[in-house]
């Protein structure tokens, strides 16, 4: 009976419950679509590992230049992530320059209302991942809490805004590392992403409604029922801004997508949205009503389009045609102006 | 998708972080606690269709974010509501001392009308209770709100809560308190109650479309 039962294994039997991240696959998972898109991408992934390999030679830096583009949009391999995304977005250069200033922030009193703040949220970020329960050894919820106590003392301004929990978690589980976690964190924050965290979430409001400006521009009809419905743009993609698509995208993709985050700039978020969009156009129109239209937006984030993570990175960069940054700076002060004279 | 209902309810479920919004709406939905899951960020969208006093209800439940900053993104959803929940943590003072801001917000933005009930919830956790029965109870007086004290880990007045608000906003449509027809009553017509309620008015042009289809 066990050698019957060995010749007509599915692919749920042969591939793992628990991801390589430590995240448990969801049971809608489709392990059938997933074995097959791995037969390709571990093609993929062997060779960009030894591209990557011949290119930093054992280097620990990585100059900016266009191949080094070309490659880190082809995927950065695991095994090299933590150290690019350090060197790409200077959170490395930072580190250096500051010996010894994570350890003081954690040593440091600690606010105590920050404290609670986070301590609500750590059993509430990513239970569905084995590394951060309770049980787990080593527990990562406590490099999540001391990241994250860090970077509110850091960065007295944000504080702590939930969603910082999940990318932060997500820096450990890449990184390894603590240190490096507070330092990539400060990159984003501070450089990278524009003001999405800050109490009045200016920049969130802002760039919710620069993608809209985008979508009038380059996908009409879907600004058009939008608009038809009244269905405002934060309801649908405020998540997308403030997680970095994570929970929303499978992991590998978000990852691919961070690499070319800490690279190119916050410019690539647009990209990935205008993609989702654009690409599944047809069915968000048919959209009949406000909720309807929701469900469609919680739709399109699934399926074989966004799994296939190493196709859809190369539609993020053709799907939505050009993105100048100069286009995004006018439409991020146009729509700031606009958002403030509201609030007024 | 065949589903009829006589009239369709806009909620909101808010309070504070923690305070366990997204399990009450769960547990109302599914019938049963959700455990481990991520915290909201944003808003989710729950519906259930439920009988109140003979008549079919949607429920269209809004479930937002609880922390304080995302209060500037997500007081844009509350327009139009017709009742919400309004929740805070009997084992925490905090969270029930964030509730005038909370209902301000709420009586400001979704309608000076709305029908709120106050949620004490995690009355199972009733040994490390801060906020008493009687406290909060008064200031649902002051404040006319309903109150009931809720556990979305048993699953006790959950259904209670979502019915009560509904059952009270049916009263007042009944009573001519409150008219589904104006703008961003939160209230709107299933089909249903088109054929049923709708009919004998022969006068509004929606029953004539009815009419002639």
């Amino acid at each position: 009976r066990g050698e019957a039962d060995r010749s007509r294994t599915t692919a749920k039997d042969r591939v793992q419950r628990i991801d390589p991240y430590g995240f448990e696959r969801s049971e809608d998972f489709d392990y059938d679509s997933y074995e097959e898109f791995m037969s390709t991408y571990l093609q993929i992934l062997t060779r960009r590992s030894i591209k990557w390999s011949k290119l930093l030679q054992g280097k620990s830096n990585v100059e900016r230049n266009l191949k080094v583009k070309r490659y880190v949009r082809k995927g950065i391999p695991n095994e090299h992530r933590s150290l690019i995304w350090m060197t790409a977005s200077g959170a490395q250069e930072q580190m250096e320059k500051n010996p010894g200033y994570y350890r003081k922030l954690l040593e440091a009193e600690h606010d105590a209302k920050l404290v609670d703040t986070i301590k609500t949220d750590l059993n509430r970020t990513f239970p569905d991942n084995i590394q951060f329960r309770k049980t787990a050894e080593p527990c990562l919820q406590h490099a999540l809490f001391n990241v994250l106590v860090a970077y509110g003392h850091h960065n007295k301004n944000v504080g702590y805004c939930q969603g910082m929990n999940f990318i932060t978690g997500y820096l450990i589980i890449v990184t390894k590392d603590e240190e490096k976690s507070f330092w990539l964190l400060e990159a984003l924050l501070g450089r990278i992403l524009p003001d999405y965290y800050t109490p009045a979430m200016l920049g969130l409001k802002t760039d919710q409604e620069v993608l809209g400006e985008l979508v009038r521009l380059k996908v009409p009809a879907v600004s058009q029922i939008m608009v038809q419905h009244n269905v405002m743009w934060t309801l649908v993609v405020s998540r997308w801004f403030i997680c970095l698509f994570i929970d929303i995208l499978p992991v590998e993709t978000v990852l691919r997508i961070w690499d070319c985050m800490f690279y190119e700039g916050s410019k690539i978020i647009f990209r990935v949205a205008l993609t989702l969009i654009k690409h599944n156009q047809a069915l968000i129109l048919q959209g009949k009503n406000f909720p309807d239209i929701c469900d469609k937006f919680k739709e399109i984030i699934h399926g074989a389009f966004v799994e296939d993570c190493h196709a859809f990175m190369q539609k993020i960069f053709t799907e939505p045609g050009s993105l100048s940054m100069t286009t995004v700076n006018k439409l991020r002060e146009m729509c700031r102006a606009r958002i403030l004279s509201q609030e007024q | 998708m065949s589903e009829t209902y006589d009239f369709l309810f806009k909620f909101l479920v808010i309070g504070s972080a923690g305070t366990g919004k997204s399990c009450l709406l769960h547990q109302f939905i599914e019938n049963k606690f959700k455990q481990d899951s991520n915290h909201t960020i944003g808003v989710e969208f729950g519906s259930r269709v439920v009988n109140v006093g003979g008549k079919t209800v949607k429920l269209q439940i809004w479930d937002t974010a609880g922390q304080e900053r995302f209060r500037s993104v997500t007081r844009s959803y509350y327009r139009g509501a017709a009742g919400a929940l309004l929740v805070y943590d009997i084992t925490s003072r905090e969270t029930y001392n964030a509730l005038t801001n909370w209902l301000t917000d709420a009586r400001t933005l979704a309608s000076p009308n709305i029908v709120i009930i106050l949620c004490g919830n995690k009355k199972d956790l009733d040994a490390d209770r801060e906020v008493t029965f009687l406290e909060a109870s008064r200031f649902a007086q002051e404040n006319e709100l309903m109150f009931l004290e809720t556990s979305a880990l048993t699953g006790e007045n959950v259904e209670e809560a979502f019915l009560k608000c509904a059952r009270t906003i049916l009263n007042k449509i009944e009573s001519g308190e409150l008219d589904p027809e104006r703008m961003g009553s939160g209230i709107q017509y299933g089909d249903a109650s088109l054929r049923q309620l709708r009919q004998p008015r022969s006068t509004t042009a929606q029953s004539k479309q009815q009419c002639s289809c």
